[in-house]
C-alpha cells in the first residue's frame, strides 16, 4: 500500500513538474482574451447627465482607483472584427489609465438609465454597431474607441495618436501574392519583395540596420553627428 | 537587401556565418517568401541573441531563452508574449532603442512609455513610496535584481591569453569553456548582481582612433554619464563586460585585429595564423589608421544597461533588501503612527525570493538574506538613506541623532 502511495505521489509530482514546464500563461492576459470576445447586451437608455454632474456623482459615490478590478484589457471586439479585420488586438492598461486620469468620468461619461445597473459599464455596452438606425445619435464601438483615445492623447500630449502607435496591422497572406519560380536565387526573392515594397526598401536604405551607422544623440561630445556606428567608429571588447 | 532575415515566420531561414550574408543554399526560399510576416523574437534574436559570437555572450539579458521564456525569466515576453517591436516601436524601418553598446539611436524605448511615471498603483500603502523611488531608481534596479538569470553570460574576456593551441579549455560549473585559443580566456556568470551607476541616459564612448589614457588601469569603452546631484539621473543596473585588449603603444588608440580569414590564402587573419602583429597591421589598414608596430594589453570595461529580463512584480526587491536599517523594525513606526492593519513584514520584507530561485537551480545562494543590495556608499550616499537622508531630501530635524 505504501509503495502504491509513493508510486502515485511520485507520479503526481512528475506530472506537475511536467505541467510547470509548459509555457506559463499570464492570468490577466487570459482573462483579457476571454473578455475581448464577449458581446454584452446593448444598453438602450442612458442617463443624460452633464459631464460635471457625472464627474461629481462618481466622486460622491466614492468610486476610486481601488475599485478598478480589471487592470488590463485586450481590445479586440467581435463587434468590430466581424465587419473588418485589419489589426491585431490593442493592449490597454485600464488601471494605469485610471490612475493617470484620476477621473473615471473621462471615459465612463454616461451611465445606464436603469438605476440598478452598475455605475460604470464597458464601452461596448453602449457603443456597438455603427449607424444603427434606431439609435442614430450613438456612435459605433470603433468610433467611440478612436474618439476617446485619440482625443485624450492629443489633449494630454501623451500616448499614441497614429494607427501604428496602438495597432499591429495584420499581414495579408502572401501565398498568392508572391510570384517566384521554384528554387529562386536570393536576388530574385528581393526583387519580388521590392515589386510591391519599393518604398519600404527605400526606407530601409536610410536605417542603422542597413548603414551600420547613424545619429548618436545620446553620446556625449558626438550628439550632432550621424556617422558613428558598428560600420564606422564603434569599438568593443568582445 | 535581405528582407527575409527579419520577416521570416517559418523559422527555416538560415544564414551560414562567413558567407557574406548570403542565405544557406539548401533552404526553400520560395516557401519562406510566401510566408512572410512581422518580425518576431526569433528573427530579431537571430542576430541580437548571438551578439559577441554566441548565445547570451554579449547581452546578459538577451538569449535564446527568450524564444519561449518562463515568466520569471521575462514577464513581458513570457506569458504576455510581447514581440520586440511592441516596445522597440518601428517607423519606416527605423527601430527605436537606445543601446548602450553602440552609439546609433533611432528613437528611444523606456519603461515609462507604457508604465507612466507613476507606475505603482495597485492600491498598496507602499505605492507612494515606490513611486518616489521611481524618481531615483531605474525600474530594473528592483524589478530585475540579477542579470543573466536564465543563461550564463560572458563577463570576462582576456584576448591577451589567446594563441595557446595546447591549452585545453576547462568547463566551468555552468558547462561553459574557460578558454578558446582563437579568443583567449573567459569567465561566465549566471544570475549576477549588476553594477549600479548613476545614469542620465547619455553615454561617454571611446571610438576608433580616439586617444586613451595609457596610465589608467582600466579604460572604459562605454560608461554612463550621470550624477547623484542630477535630478534626471537614476541609479541604473549595468552588466560590465570586462576584457583585456590591445592598444597601439605609440599612437595610444585601440587596435582592430583582423580575425576572420577572408579565404584559404589569407595569411594575416588571427583566427588562422595566430600572429597578432599581422592581424593588427591588416586590421588597422582596413580602418585607415597607422599601426606603430608596438602594442600593449589594456583592461577595458564596457557598460551595458540592463533593460530586459524584467521579473514578475512579486519578485521585485523588497525594502529590507536594500535598507538594512529596516531589518530589525517590526512596524512602520520609524516614520508613521502604528496601524495594526498594516502587515509590515509582508510589505517590507517580502521581496525577491532568492531561496526559491536557488531551488530552481539558479546561482544565487549568496544573495539570500543580502541587504544593502545596491551598495549605497558606492553610489555616493553616506549610507542607508533612511538613516542619512536622500540625495535631495533632508531628514526631519534631529532625526540623525536618534540612531
Amino acid at each position: 500500500m505504501i509503495k502504491k502511495i509513493v508510486f502515485f505521489s511520485s507520479l503526481v509530482l512528475l506530472t506537475s513538474g511536467l505541467c510547470r514546464a509548459e509555457v506559463w500563461k499570464a492570468p490577466d492576459q487570459e482573462r483579457a482574451k476571454e473578455r475581448s470576445k464577449q458581446v454584452v447586451p446593448f444598453i438602450k437608455e442612458y442617463k443624460d447627465d452633464h459631464k460635471i454632474a457625472r464627474k461629481m456623482s462618481l466622486m460622491d459615490a466614492g468610486i476610486s482607483l481601488n475599485d478598478v478590478q480589471d487592470v488590463y484589457f485586450l481590445m479586440d471586439s467581435p463587434i468590430i472584427k466581424d465587419r473588418e479585420d485589419h489589426y491585431g488586438p490593442v493592449r490597454f492598461s485600464h488601471k494605469r489609465h485610471a490612475n493617470l486620469a484620476k477621473d473615471c468620468s473621462k471615459c465612463h461619461h454616461f451611465r445606464p438609465k436603469d438605476e440598478a445597473a452598475l455605475e460604470t459599464t464597458r464601452c461596448s455596452a453602449c457603443h456597438q454597431d455603427a449607424f444603427n438606425p434606431e439609435y442614430p445619435e450613438r456612435i459605433g464601438l470603433k468610433a467611440a474607441y478612436h474618439q476617446q483615445c485619440i482625443q485624450c492623447h492629443q489633449e494630454q500630449a501623451k500616448g499614441p495618436v497614429d494607427c501604428k502607435g496602438c495597432h499591429l496591422q495584420n499581414v495579408p497572406d502572401h501565398k498568392q501574392l508572391v510570384q517566384l519560380p521554384d528554387n529562386p536565387d536570393p536576388f530574385q526573392v528581393t526583387a519580388e519583395c521590392l515589386r510591391c515594397h519599393d518604398a519600404q526598401a527605400e526606407d530601409m536604405l536610410t536605417t542603422a540596420h542597413w548603414l551600420w551607422k547613424g545619429p548618436s544623440p545620446y553620446t556625449t561630445g558626438h550628439g550632432k553627428e550621424v556617422m558613428h556606428g558598428k560600420g564606422t567608429t564603434a569599438l568593443n571588447n568582445y | 537587401m535581405d528582407c527575409l532575415v527579419c520577416h521570416d515566420t517559418t523559422g527555416k531561414y538560415k544564414k551560414p556565418g562567413p558567407d557574406a550574408g548570403m542565405p544557406a543554399k539548401d533552404i526553400d526560399l520560395k516557401l519562406i517568401a510566401q510566408n512572410v510576416g512581422h518580425s518576431s523574437r526569433a528573427t530579431c534574436g537571430a542576430c541580437h541573441f548571438n551578439g559577441g559570437g554566441g548565445d547570451a555572450v554579449k547581452h546578459a539579458d538577451l538569449s535564446r531563452q527568450l524564444l519561449k521564456p518562463n515568466r520569471s525569466c521575462d514577464i513581458h515576453m513570457g506569458g504576455y508574449d510581447f514581440t520586440c517591436t511592441e516596445c522597440h516601436e518601428t517607423r519606416n524601418h527605423k527601430i527605436a532603442g537606445r543601446s548602450s553598446s553602440v552609439p546609433v539611436v533611432e528613437g528611444k524605448v523606456t519603461c515609462i512609455q507604457c508604465h507612466s511615471e507613476e507606475p505603482h498603483y495597485c492600491g498598496s500603502v507602499l505605492d507612494h513610496h515606490l513611486n518616489n523611488h521611481a524618481k531615483t531608481l531605474d525600474c530594473n534596479v528592483c524589478h530585475s535584481p540579477v542579470f543573466a538569470k536564465c543563461k550564463p553570460t560572458k563577463t570576462w574576456w582576456d584576448w591577451s591569453k589567446a594563441g595557446d593551441k595546447n591549452r585545453k579549455p576547462k568547463k566551468d560549473k555552468f558547462g561553459q569553456p574557460d578558454y578558446d585559443a582563437k579568443k583567449g580566456e573567459f569567465k561566465w556568470e549566471e544570475s549576477v548582481v549588476p553594477d549600479y551607476a548613476w545614469d542620465s541616459g547619455y553615454m561617454k564612448r571611446v571610438f576608433i582612433g580616439d586617444k586613451v589614457d595609457m596610465n589608467s588601469d582600466v579604460i572604459n569603452l562605454t560608461e554612463p554619464v550621470g550624477s547623484i546631484h542630477d535630478p534626471a539621473s537614476k541609479i541604473t543596473p549595468f552588466k560590465i563586460m570586462r576584457a583585456v585588449q590591445a592598444v597601439d603603444a605609440d599612437n595610444e588608440y585601440f587596435l582592430i585585429p583582423h580575425l576572420w580569414p577572408r579565404n584559404k590564402q589569407d595569411d594575416t587573419a588571427y583566427w588562422k595564423n595566430f600572429d597578432w602583429e599581422k592581424a593588427f597591421q591588416d586590421g588597422m589598414d582596413a580602418v585607415g589608421l597607422e599601426y606603430s608596430g608596438a602594442f600593449k594589453w589594456k583592461e577595458t570595461w564596457m557598460y551595458w544597461r540592463l533593460d530586459h529580463e524584467v521579473m514578475p512584480a512579486d519578485m521585485a526587491l523588497s525594502c529590507v533588501q536594500c535598507h538594512d536599517s529596516l531589518k530589525g523594525d517590526k512596524t512602520c513606526n520609524r516614520c508613521h503612527q502604528d496601524n495594526r492593519d498594516v502587515d509590515f513584514k509582508k510589505i517590507a520584507h517580502k521581496g525577491t525570493d532568492f531561496s526559491f530561485m536557488k531551488s530552481q537551480g539558479r546561482d544565487v545562494e549568496h544573495l539570500i538574506e543580502k541587504t544593502d543590495y545596491i551598495n549605497f556608499k558606492a553610489l555616493g550616499y553616506k549610507g542607508d538613506p533612511i538613516l542619512h537622508g536622500g540625495r535631495f531630501k533632508k531628514l526631519p530635524m534631529g532625526y540623525e541623532k536618534k540612531e
